[in-house]
């Protein structure tokens, strides 16, 4: 029983990155219909940023300027770095994919791939191939829970997760600018004759998915502080699983099959040898699509999407 | 004036005049390719049209353009325009026979082209025979991403099946090996079987196409995409959990068989099959389902087995495209065959253009020979290409040669000026 | 009047073939395939900063000595993209085109293995400074290697734990995409089993490369009663294996092998780490001598401490440099210099490296004494104990 305990535990923090990674990629996916292969290295440059920012928040710190616990540092640099993230998002939109929006929907797939492997390169020529550590902002406590070890980080992840996931959802549901984007995720056509701006609701969903990925990127650099150029790739192919298992147009079918994909992985390893994993994790991801040919919440096909 | 008359000149060379004149050119280049090198300050003969060297060395560069120019640019002009009447005349001679001797003709003077031009240089040969290869794979991923519209992840996948089940074969039955224990046939019958053991390859990769080809039935685009996605995961997973192929240390030594000849004509069929293949009435049904599934299924195409044939066709040509693979670099491992092969082929194919054979061509031995080319410029090579390409789907989204038919009679047929052609049509 | 402007084009590109033919002449021309971009770029770098600081030694002292002659050195750089097949190419135009006498590189084995067999079949030596896996060198008198072999490895740590701890339980955790953890997980599992009969490997774990969580694994390696964990990983995932089972409530002492051997296996693991023990050919905190000083200069150039690659690429050259210099003079024709050059590697029967004292097998690999290491309370590698086989 701790033993299950103890792995939902963890699958509940891997998961996390999971969920809010997906969750920014389906923003895009739903709204733009478009698959944003960029996603997994924006949330790199996000992790980068972090860095960054917490590095000067600490200097400051250090020398008096600005007397802040260590927990208010965490939440400026959260902060910070999805605000300036955001703009990176924005900056994608603009040259890979606004220029191509009467285009078929797989070549702005393919200017996204691109766009991640510059981001990639980039960060390689700028920084040099040194991985970098993330400064501890918070010192990890171990708490054991019965046999179930659980840490601060770990509370500190899944809580931010979800409550952005959730601010995400109301966002979507409940503001104007969300009914904007659901109206344009609904008719592609229609919407702009309304006098929606699509541009300006393509680089607002571009900004709110990178300012996600960006605030994933510092959750996961507080886990595993270890950081390089190609931390991204992986997961942003894993994320692009998740987002469309959960299905098209559905914020928290996104964030749940984030999670689900998280537990699908933690508990192959613990049930079959650990080697076994990734076979058995993609069979199970392949099996439920066989069921579910359109993911959780996604609609059946329609010829309105426009490959 | 002078210079568009010059261009006109040009238009009328057909593709034989084309591949003489090169012909011409690497006879040339043998005979006086290494002196004239010399001569002009570089070291040997300038390997890849000296764009290699010159970006490495910059002072090297008049040298190599002059090289080019003296040995290709100028020659091949010179030849191709000057030959042009006699070229259309026995290009006409040509197709007065059966397609097939005419076509015969343009490879066999195209092939020679190639070995006496990759035979100056071993470095070359390689380049070439993986370029090659990544025109069959290309070519084949544009069955199913352009022809039939969908988003398939699962190519590396269905190579890495391809190149295993073929290395496996040879090296069990031709080698002597630690696992798989000595020859069982004698080593003379090997490149007579070698053609049989890369279409049990192909097959092998067909069938295991079927996992992605039966979920297509009831679902199609972004869906589809990631099961294709889940299927090269798994490949790779189980491949590198399979310690009797060595698991991911990978599989070696394999024998010497995918030489250059073997790996063109395995192009020329592979380019000469899919393109009647995409032609044909399943062919245009595939464009049928792309476009509007429904539409197609009411206009009695069965959609279900339009798909599931080409899933299972491309499937079978990415096999034997890795079974060469594995034989022309003699190792696999299962690493070989992930994110980053995706990102490859993907790049080729929409480089090239969707729903074009010529697109294929195009954009495989674009990007091998770019990724070959900027070498020299290390890290920044990998800026450069994917700007290059971003730039290409901005201004054709499509890709550079797209939606073209290709028609070997079209090709090679005799080129007229086109203003006596329209003279010479019939009135009426 | 075409002609005369003609004139000064031409004198200036004359003048251009004029400098750079004098360029090239008589020098010793060696190959480096390396990974600056792809998976490992931090291993291409590491190679390249180390193969430059030798270059600016050897030219700076007026070239390599080969018999009685000086010649300079030129090093030709190539990307092989981490990819098993630019690597191959990458041989091959710098054994064609680039005519090198020497290959060094590639590093890991996926392309060390088809490279090498590339070097065999054209006849030119090469070394790799990283690869370990047998089939690099296996039948291959040109190919050559600098790292030892993990049939050592496994067995000295083996033998370290349980006379150090008197341990019976041991776990093990591994990356089995990547080649060098996988060989030397299992002849750690071998040795262990020899030792304390089968089924003391109590949990076997692993994951794949790029993977940065290992919680699943290790709650069952916790859970499965383990005395040591062994993990042969890289520095990058030392620090998040050990942090990770730290907060899963892992308290057994952990045991690495020599790829835990570089400064940044500390920076990047904190205080998690203390404690730990590995074996190592190289320890960069508790160097000495000619080691030390290779670390303080690379540090000093480019910031921070080199790795294990970047020794391994150093004593690499200088085992080429040996090479050379024993083959008591260049003819000039290529073929004749590399066939003397494998030769002479071949004939090196010992060598005293940076990454320590090696003499090489037949088969071309060599043989290193281990050292045991303990990184302290304060974080330093203390040297512990010397095992050679």
């Amino acid at each position: 029983m701790a033993l299950f305990l103890q792995n939902l535990v963890n699958a509940l923090q891997w998961g996390s990155f999971y969920a809010l990674i997906a969750l920014g990629y389906s923003m895009v996916y739903s709204i733009l219909m478009l698959f944003n292969f960029a996603h997994g290295d924006i949330f790199m440059v996000g992790a980068y940023i972090g860095v960054g920012v917490a590095f000067v928040l600490i200097a400051m710190a250090s020398q008096g300027a600005l007397a802040l616990p260590p927990w208010a540092i965490l939440i400026l640099t959260i902060l910070f770095a999805m605000i300036l993230t955001s703009f990176v998002g924005m900056l994608v939109e603009r040259i890979g994919y606004r220029p191509l929006r009467a285009a078929p929907r797989a070549s702005a797939a393919i200017t996204g791939l691109m766009i991640g492997i510059i981001l990639e390169t980039g960060n390689l020529a700028l920084l040099g191939a040194r991985r970098i550590r993330f400064p501890s902002l918070i010192d990890t406590t171990v708490y054991e829970v019965g046999g179930v070890f659980i840490t601060n980080t770990k509370i500190i992840i899944v809580v931010v997760a979800l409550l952005l996931a959730t601010a995400m959802h109301l966002f979507v549901r409940k503001t104007k600018w969300g009914l904007a984007m659901r109206a344009m995720a609904f008719d592609y056509v229609a919407v702009p004759l309304m006098g929606v701006s699509v541009n300006a609701i393509a680089a607002l969903t571009f900004a709110l998915g990178s300012a996600l990925a960006a605030a994933a990127g510092i959750l996961y650099a507080l886990a595993y502080p270890v950081l390089d150029p190609y931390m991204g790739i992986l997961f942003g192919w894993k994320a692009f699983v998740a987002a469309i298992l959960g299905g098209r147009g559905s914020v928290m079918g996104a964030t749940l099959a984030g999670f689900l994909l998280g537990f699908i992985e933690i508990f192959a390893a613990m049930i079959f040898p650990s080697s076994l994993r990734d076979l058995i994790a993609y069979s199970i991801v392949l099996l439920i699509l066989i069921v579910r040919p359109h993911g959780f919440f996604g609609e059946p096909y329609s010829a309105r999407l426009r490959l | 004036m002078e210079l568009r008359g010059t261009i006109r000149g040009f238009s009328r060379v057909p593709l034989l005049g084309w591949l003489v004149a090169a012909f011409v050119a690497v006879l040339l280049e043998i005979a006086v390719g290494t002196p004239l090198a010399l001569s002009l300050g570089l070291p040997k003969i300038p390997v890849l049209f000296g764009v290699i060297l010159a970006l490495k060395k910059p002072l090297l560069f008049p040298g190599a353009a002059v090289y080019v120019l003296l040995i290709y640019a100028l020659p091949i002009a010179l030849i191709a325009r000057l030959g042009a009447g006699l070229a259309n005349r026995a290009a006409g001679r040509l197709l007065a026979f059966p397609l097939l001797v005419s076509v015969a003709v343009h490879l066999g003077v195209f092939y020679i082209t190639l070995e006496l031009w990759s035979g100056l240089s071993d470095y070359r040969d390689l380049v070439l025979r993986f370029t090659l290869i990544a025109v069959m794979v290309t070519l084949s991923l544009n069955v199913i991403n352009g022809y039939m519209g969908e988003f398939s992840c699962s190519h590396p996948g269905f190579m890495a099946v391809g190149a295993y089940v073929a290395s496996v074969l040879t090296i069990d039955l031709f080698t002597n090996h630690r696992v798989f224990g000595s020859a069982l046939l004698p080593a003379a019958l090997g490149p007579l079987t070698f053609p049989l053991i890369l279409i049990i390859g192909g097959l092998v990769s067909a069938m295991s196409a079927l996992v992605v080809a039966i979920p297509s039935f009831r679902t199609r685009g972004d869906y589809l995409a990631i099961i294709s996605l889940a299927f090269m995961f798994i490949v790779k997973s189980l491949i590198e959990n399979l310690d009797i192929v060595g698991g991911a240390r990978g599989l070696g030594g394999q024998p010497d068989w995918a030489g250059l000849p073997t790996v063109f004509l395995w192009t020329v069929v592979c380019v000469w099959v899919i393109n009647n293949f995409v032609r044909s009435t399943l062919g245009k049904a595939l464009n049928a389902v792309r476009d509007n599934e429904m539409a197609a299924t009411a206009m009695t195409v069965d959609t279900r087995y339009t798909k599931m044939v080409g899933f299972l066709f491309a499937a079978f040509w990415a096999g034997v495209a890795g079974g060469l693979f594995a034989h022309v670099l003699r190792y696999v491992n299962p690493g070989t065959f992930g994110i980053q092969k995706l990102a490859e082929v993907l790049a080729m194919v929409y480089f090239g253009g969707l729903n074009s054979v010529y697109g294929s061509i195009v954009g495989a031995v674009g990007i091998s020979l770019l990724g070959e080319a900027l070498r020299p410029l290390e890290i920044f090579k990998w800026i450069i290409i994917p700007l290059l390409l971003i730039l290409v789907m901005i201004y054709r989204p499509t890709g550079l040669v797209a939606f073209k038919e290709f028609d070997p009679e079209a090709i090679l047929k005799p080129k007229t000026d086109p203003e006596r052609e329209r003279d010479a049509l019939p009135q009426g | 009047m075409k002609l005369k402007a003609l004139i000064p084009v031409t004198m200036v590109v004359a003048a251009m073939f004029a400098l750079a033919t004098s360029v090239s002449a008589q020098t010793i021309k060696i190959g480096l395939n390396i990974p600056l971009t792809g998976d490992i770029p931090k291993v291409g770098e590491g190679s390249k900063f180390a193969a430059e600081m030798w270059l600016s030694d050897v030219n700076g002292a007026g070239g390599l000595e080969a018999g009685k002659k000086k010649h300079k050195v030129e090093l030709v750089i190539e990307d092989n993209e981490s990819k098993a097949e630019s690597a191959v190419k990458a041989a091959t135009k710098l054994i064609t085109e680039d005519e090198v006498l020497v290959i060094v590189g590639p590093q890991s084995s996926k392309q060390a293995v088809p490279a090498g067999g590339v070097s065999q079949d054209r006849a030119t030596p090469m070394i790799s400074p990283w690869s370990t896996n047998p089939n690099t060198t296996k039948d291959r008198p040109y190919v050559f290697r600098a790292p030892f072999l993990d049939p050592f490895q496994g067995p000295v740590l083996a033998n370290f734990i349980t006379n150090e701890f008197k341990f019976t339980k041991a776990a093990v955790l591994y990356d089995q995409a990547s080649d060098y953890p996988k060989g030397l997980a299992e002849f750690f599992k071998g040795a262990w089993e020899k030792l304390h009969g089968k089924g003391s490997v109590v949990a076997y774990e692993s994951f794949t490369t790029k993977d940065t969580d290992f919680s699943s694994q290790l709650t069952n390696i916790r859970n499965s009663g383990a005395q040591v964990l062994f993990t042969p990983q890289y520095y990058n995932e030392v620090a998040l294996i050990v942090q990770q089972s730290r907060q899963l409530g892992l308290k057994s002492p952990i045991v690495g092998s020599d790829s835990w051997g570089s400064a940044e296996t500390v920076e990047l693991c904190g205080k998690d780490c203390h404690g730990a023990f590995f074996s190592s050919h190289y320890a960069a905190a508790g160097a000495t001598g000619a080691t030390k000083a290779f670390i303080d200069r690379y540090n000093k150039t480019h910031g921070y401490v080199p790795d294990d690659v970047a020794a391994l690429t150093w004593d690499s050259l200088r085992i080429v440099a040996t090479a050379i210099n024993a083959t008591g003079g260049l003819t000039g024709d290529i073929k004749k210099d590399r066939a003397n050059v494998a030769k002479a590697m071949a004939g090196i029967k010992k060598f005293a490296g940076i990454t320590g004292n090696m003499t090489f097998t037949p088969e071309g690999d060599p043989i290193k004494c281990a050292v045991i290491v303990r990184i302290s309370d304060k974080g330093q590698f203390e040297f512990y104990k010397s095992v050679c086989p």
